[in-house]
């Protein structure tokens, strides 16, 4: 009987298989609905166009004007003011070099509150490009450093302070690693990011010997009478929760020939920097006439930025 | 071959006992003979330093009447809206307190010393006493052994606002750096092309000015160290970075020292 059932039964629906049927298609339709909600709340943050833009290296002229139009409108919807975002191109015959004098440095940390202003950095969760290094005389083992000194008053004896940053190698392990080539290094030295582009995989901040990257694990937060109104594209945009970010050597300041916000707050001038291409620049008087060093040399990244003793 | 002659056998057997007798001298007499210890130099006393960011005269700053417009305060200021500078009732300048460390400097003798050939009396040490007037003013601290703090080494003994180098060169104020390269070859060498010293502005000359900096306008010349700085808070915690902290985000976040943004590009 079981073995043998009758042939009508066979072409029509029971109810139980009915029911059993539509049960089954209603649950999955919700598990699908509930599983796609966050894509709802996504629609609040990101826009089309947004989702869509191209990378920055595919982007027409026209293309990139519009981009930053958007960015600028996002911008106001969010602070209330409209910046002037624009996309800042290298310039011909300009590689940028860092050079720090560590003699000089007293370890006031001017550097990483000029930095967080410039460039619009995330006050909460906080977010800091530099990081300023206590050491005790004699050692270059980062073990012994200290990033959260606090005495009354600096400089103190027996120690020295290396302020540490992106290094903008000559040889990036950061972009290598990159599954989706949303950072590269431009024609003059400058390691960015496309915030647009980034995945936020975090490959990057592994990959970097120096600690020199940044991410938005939540939304950042910036006061609005903070906001540095001048942007650029590829430099202090405001970035968005999930993006990496990192220093730029200022790539609003300096590609129009200025100084980045941390030089010029400098007390003591023992930051310096400027076009290594140029030989009458400071940096190439440095390099020449100074024992300058980079970090961790052993680990053949070949930095931008070098260190150095006045003796 | 021929065999070694007995008077190759003496001299290599002598050698071999020379050798030894040398290394059994070296391992029985471990450093007994003590390091040399040179004579004791002359202990340098660095003074204690007073906190200072800041280097601009009293008269500066009290003749802008708290229009601070002028001054060296937009590194970290914005330059459209200049801190304000509170004044107390007996005309001096009250400092806020993430500022304690500024310092005010005299920078005209001629306001009060006009023409008069100046007496200074010295300490049985040796270093000058310092007058009452000038306490707030004159921090006197120059040389590694506080040594170079007569007046006279630098200033004309009656002109005071007139400087004179060693082989007699008068100068003025403005060409200070020339008096302080007499001393201090090397780093005047390095700062004529920018190696020593802050530069400010643009670095690419021909899209605007690279301001430089002469040597007063770091370097107190009677106490010419860099001064104690208070240092501007660090990162959070490593335990908690990253994490929203109600509180915080209340005050805003920002560091308190924080005027604004630096100048922004001037584009």
């Amino acid at each position: 009987m079981i073995a043998n059932p009758p042939p009508e039964s066979r072409d029509s629906i029971s109810r139980r298989s009915f029911l059993r049927g539509s049960t089954a298609a209603a649950a999955g339709v919700a598990a699908m609905a509930a599983g796609l909600a966050p894509l709802r709340k996504l629609g609040e943050s990101i826009s089309v166009d947004q989702f869509l833009q191209q990378h920055y290296k595919e982007l027409k002229p026209e293309d990139m004007d519009k981009v930053l139009r958007r960015i600028e409108g996002e911008v106001e919807r969010q602070y209330g003011v409209r910046p002037h975002v624009r996309d800042y191109k290298p310039m011909n015959g300009v590689e940028y070099v860092y050079a720090l004098n560590l003699t000089r440095c007293v370890g006031c940390r001017k550097c990483v509150h000029a930095c967080v202003a410039e460039n619009n950095q995330s006050r909460d969760p906080e977010i800091q490009y530099i990081q300023v290094i206590k050491m005790p005389n004699g050692t270059f083992d980062m073990e012994k450093g200290d990033a959260h000194y606090a005495p009354e008053s600096v400089p103190e004896k027996g120690f020295f302070y290396m302020p540490v940053q992106c290094h903008q190698c000559k040889n990036p392990p950061c972009t290598k690693v990159c599954p989706v080539k949303a950072t590269w290094t431009e024609p003059d030295g400058i390691t960015v990011i496309d915030y647009n582009w980034c995945i936020g995989c975090r490959y990057c901040e592994a990959a970097c010997p120096y600690f020199a990257r940044r991410f938005n694990f939540s939304e950042p937060t910036i006061p609005k009478d903070k906001l540095n109104l001048e942007m650029s594209y590829l430099g202090n945009q405001p970035r968005h929760k999930g993006v990496m970010e990192k220093c730029h050597f200022c790539i609003q300041r300096t590609r129009v020939g200025r100084y980045p916000a941390c030089l010029e707050v400098c007390p003591t001038g023992s930051r310096k920097f400027g076009n290594i291409l140029d030989p009458n620049s400071e940096v190439a008087h440095i390099l020449r006439e100074k024992r300058v060093f980079v970090l961790k040399e052993e680990v053949g990244t070949l930095p931008r930025f070098f260190y150095y003793f006045d003796v | 071959m021929s065999t070694p002659s007995a008077k190759t056998n003496l001299v290599v057997a002598g050698l071999v006992v020379l050798f030894l007798a040398l290394a059994a001298s070296f391992a029985l007499s471990p450093d007994k003979a003590p390091i040399r210890q040179d004579p004791e130099l002359n202990k340098i006393v660095t003074p204690a330093p007073k906190v200072a960011t800041l280097r601009i005269s009293a008269k500066q700053l009290k003749a802008s009447g708290g229009d601070t417009s002028g001054l060296d305060c937009y590194a970290c200021h914005d330059e459209k809206k200049p801190p304000t500078v509170k004044m107390g009732p007996d005309g001096s300048v009250v400092f806020p307190k993430e500022h304690g460390d500024l310092r005010l400097m005299m920078a005209n003798c001629e306001a009060c010393h006009v023409g008069k050939k100046l007496e200074v009396e010295y300490e049985k040490d040796g270093a000058v006493k310092m007058p009452k007037a000038h306490e707030d003013l004159l921090t006197m601290g120059h040389g590694r052994n506080n040594r170079n703090t007569n007046c006279f080494n630098c200033h004309s003994p009656t002109k005071l606002n007139e400087l004179v180098t060693r082989d007699g060169t008068r100068l003025t104020f403005d060409q200070a750096p020339l008096l302080c390269a007499s001393c201090h070859g090397p780093t005047y060498r390095d700062w004529e092309v920018g190696m020593h010293g802050r530069t400010n502005g643009y670095w690419d000359t021909k899209q605007g000015a690279a301001v430089r900096q002469d040597c007063n306008a770091c370097h107190d010349p009677h106490g010419p160290a860099i001064p104690q700085i208070i240092p501007l808070p660090g990162p959070k915690p490593v335990l908690t970075h990253g994490l929203r902290s109600a509180a915080t985000a209340a005050e805003g976040g920002g560091p308190k020292a924080e005027g604004g943004p630096p100048k922004a590009a001037n584009q």
